[in-house]
């Protein structure tokens, strides 16, 4: 069996796992929009409410959040950059570097954003099932002339579906590698190669094998279209994405 | 006289590197037979499977499935003919049980009401309701067998195709594919299953057909092709080894 991975779509009936992807989509890029020019109260106002959602939706926030560490690093190396690079007060320097005061603000502001939209994505993609996702991009893609938009939304779907197989294949190599002694090697470039390598030979033949499958069964673009299921609490929903993104753009 | 379902007449296929895969293999399959394409690997049992469905056409020669011409009628072939693929991983499409049963029935634009109604019916009868919500890649591998048979068996085919239905299972996975296999063939199903290790299926099966490179060597009911297997690269069953006859599989 495989794990799941933080972005993996975990069951649940919690209001937004009823709630219409499209509302979803829709709120998630309004808010990432309006988090731009938002200020550092309304984000820890919006962060609670994530938090309040985590809890709804029956995810283990510290769970999802070792999941993306490797993010998170990222953003202290934002932080550290903007810390070092904004002009100010300085607090403290190190030879030619100072950190100032606005720097660490400004870092810290720019790097909870980040965080914000990324725990945002968490919990959109853990409470919306990739089929659902696939629904949505079909249905905004749809009134763009020239855009094949049920080829984009069943590739939008194998690549979330695919994902998993491939972390799997990528555990498995590493494994191997390492039970004949490759992590004695310590130069990181080559660590990756070898690690990317055979995964890219693995990822292209098991695409090969789902093209086959997918042929199989009549696979054609001109497919039954999806349905939508609201739950009838959407209203509820949008009026609150909008009071949510308006606070953080005008708080 | 028994009804033929598909009839094979000289067909070859070579590969776009020069490799034979099939040299002029001639022969029809009656309705409700159940057929052990046994040989070793690249004798061409995959490649044989895989003009069935019309995922390879042949270079010279036809085939016809219910009278029609396989490469003239690709979709109804398909449908006809369901294909279960050696690797359950890499031809799962759909991110939840019932998506990826439905997938094939989406392909064939089937009404939204009507495939809920069939995918309903077969993961009931295939015991697999209870998983309708699960991410498939977290099955164990004799469901992960079972759904893809689940997704083949909505399309409501009339002949299954099973590339190595029991390599990769455990025990009781292989029990499992094992019983669902009999049930199918039991229900009036054509099953024919290309496999180098016939000691699960032989008591099951009505005709054994014995490939190498590429053509048909023997063809004849179990009894009589036993003792010619491990002069083609496939290992006799123990109880036919032991003198005890063909002695079947518990499931």
């Amino acid at each position: 069996m495989a794990d799941l991975i933080p972005f993996t779509y975990r069951q649940g009936q919690s209001l937004l796992h009823l709630v219409d992807v499209r509302c979803k989509f829709f709120i998630i890029c309004l808010v990432s929009m309006s988090m731009v020019s938002a200020h550092l109260f309304p984000c820890f106002f919006y962060f609670i409410i994530l938090l309040f959602f985590f809890k709804k939706a029956g995810l283990n926030i510290f769970a999802s959040l070792n999941g993306i560490k490797y993010f998170i690093l990222l953003l202290f190396f934002i932080f550290i950059a903007r810390a070092l690079t904004i002009k100010g007060d300085i607090v403290f320097s190190f030879y030619s570097m100072s950190v100032t005061r606005e720097g660490l603000n400004e870092g810290f502001l720019v790097a909870f954003k980040f965080f914000l939209v990324m725990v945002t994505g968490l919990l959109f993609s853990s409470t919306t099932k990739p089929s659902s996702v696939k629904s949505a991009v079909q249905w905004f893609l749809k009134p763009i002339p020239f855009v094949p938009e049920k080829r984009v939304a069943v590739m939008v779907s194998l690549s979330l579906g695919f994902m998993p197989l491939i972390l799997k294949q990528a555990g498995q190599i590493s494994d191997a590698q390492k039970a004949r002694c490759g992590d004695l090697q310590k130069n990181p470039v080559k660590r990756i190669i070898r690690l990317v390598l055979p995964l890219l030979k693995k990822t292209f033949l098991s695409a090969d094998s789902l093209v086959l499958a997918m042929e199989a069964r009549c696979y054609s673009d001109d497919r039954t279209d999806p349905e939508f299921e609201p739950s009838g609490k959407e209203i509820y929903f949008l009026s609150a994405g909008f009071i949510i993104s308006l606070s953080l753009a005008c708080l | 006289m028994p009804e033929k379902i598909i009839e094979i007449k000289s067909i070859c296929h070579t590969f776009s590197d020069g490799f034979i895969g099939i040299k002029d293999i001639s022969l029809s399959i009656n309705k409700g037979e159940f057929i052990i394409l046994a040989g070793k690997n690249g004798s061409g049992k995959s490649t044989l499977l895989r003009h069935l469905n019309g995922l390879l056409l042949p270079d010279s020669g036809h085939i016809f499935v219910n009278k029609l011409d396989v490469s003239k009628h690709l979709v109804q072939t398909r449908k006809n003919v369901g294909m279960v693929f050696q690797d359950a991983d890499t031809q799962i499409v759909g991110d939840t049980v019932f998506d990826e049963v439905a997938f094939g029935l989406e392909n064939l634009k089937v009404k939204r009401t009507q495939i809920n109604e069939k995918v309903t019916r077969v993961l009931e009868d295939l015991n697999l309701f209870h998983l309708k919500e699960r991410n498939p890649s977290t099955l164990s591998g004799g469901e992960k067998r079972k759904l893809s048979i689940a997704g083949i068996l909505v399309m409501n085919p009339q002949v299954i195709a099973f590339d190595e239905p029991f390599s990769n299972l455990d025990y009781p996975g292989t029990r499992q594919a094992l019983s669902t296999i009999i049930d199918l063939n039991q229900s009036g199903h054509t099953i024919i299953i290309a496999t180098h290790d016939v000691e699960t299926i032989i008591c099951e099966a009505t005709r054994i057909i014995i490939m190498e490179n590429g053509s048909v060597k023997k063809d004849g009911t179990p009894d009589t092709m036993v003792k010619y297997l491990e002069s083609f690269g496939v290992r006799e069953p123990c109880s036919s080894k032991f003198g005890l006859g063909l002695m079947p599989w518990p499931t």
